[in-house]
């Protein structure tokens, strides 16, 4: 029960949050250091 | 422990801010995702010690052994090396390698080293849920640590973009709120 909650809190209704704030890109920083 | 995986990655977002936090998450819990399927098959196998709150000692002879982990590590951060690139793709892998060591804190000696505990090496674990109310106060530090650490994380990249701090602010409480609630069930269970 735990588990399923976790997988759905975090995964899925955290990381929708999370997606909408301005983090930068990964590839983007990747490619800039090049 | 469930949260406290949830916590740890939300640490390690608050430091590498290019990882996308979902993947995080799940790269956190990869090895007992794969674990269901084992266990729904009775590969891997939950034997009760007590009932409650870490009360079992968990045969997940193939998903958590070491050599298990590096190989579904390895996998999970392949998945992701094409969309993310090279360092978030090795980030994902190694939080999802950190599970089986925040595991060996409280599992009961029940980890192999080896797939099915091949040459029948000796099984690792330091038993902390042996003290649940231990095993515990470990999750709940993770859980608040990775919520601050996210906080303050989000809070500044939010500033930088010319960004109010409610939506970082929103998110980190949901990462506080929703580890608190998971870790509950979890000891309640």
């Amino acid at each position: 029960m735990a588990f399923l909650s976790g997988i759905f809190l975090f995964v899925v209704v955290v990381g929708l949050v999370d997606r909408r704030l301005p983090w930068p890109s990964a590839k983007h920083r990747e490619v800039s250091k090049w | 422990m469930v949260a406290g995986h949830f916590g740890f990655a939300a640490l390690v977002k608050s430091r590498e801010r290019s990882a996308p936090l979902w993947a995080l998450m799940l790269a956190t819990v990869w090895l007992d995702i794969v674990f269901v399927p084992l266990f729904l098959a009775h590969w891997e196998t939950v034997i009760p010690v007590h009932a409650g709150y870490g009360g079992m000692v968990i045969h997940a002879d193939y998903t958590h052994s070491i050599a298990g982990m590096l190989a579904l590590s390895a996998c999970l951060g392949a998945m992701f090396l094409p969309k993310l690139g090279r360092r978030v793709a090795l980030v994902i892998a190694l939080v999802s390698a950190s599970h089986w060591v925040l595991d060996l804190v409280v599992h009961r000696a029940d980890m192999p080293v080896l797939p099915g505990n091949f040459g029948n090496l000796p099984r690792l674990g330091f038993g902390l849920w042996s003290h649940p109310p231990a095993a515990a106060c470990v999750e709940l530090v993770l859980v608040v640590a990775g919520a601050i650490m996210y906080w303050r994380a989000a809070m500044d990249v939010s500033a930088k973009a010319g960004r109010n701090g409610r939506l970082a602010s929103l998110s980190a409480a949901m990462i506080a709120i929703f580890g608190l609630l998971v870790l509950f069930l979890d000891y309640t269970s």
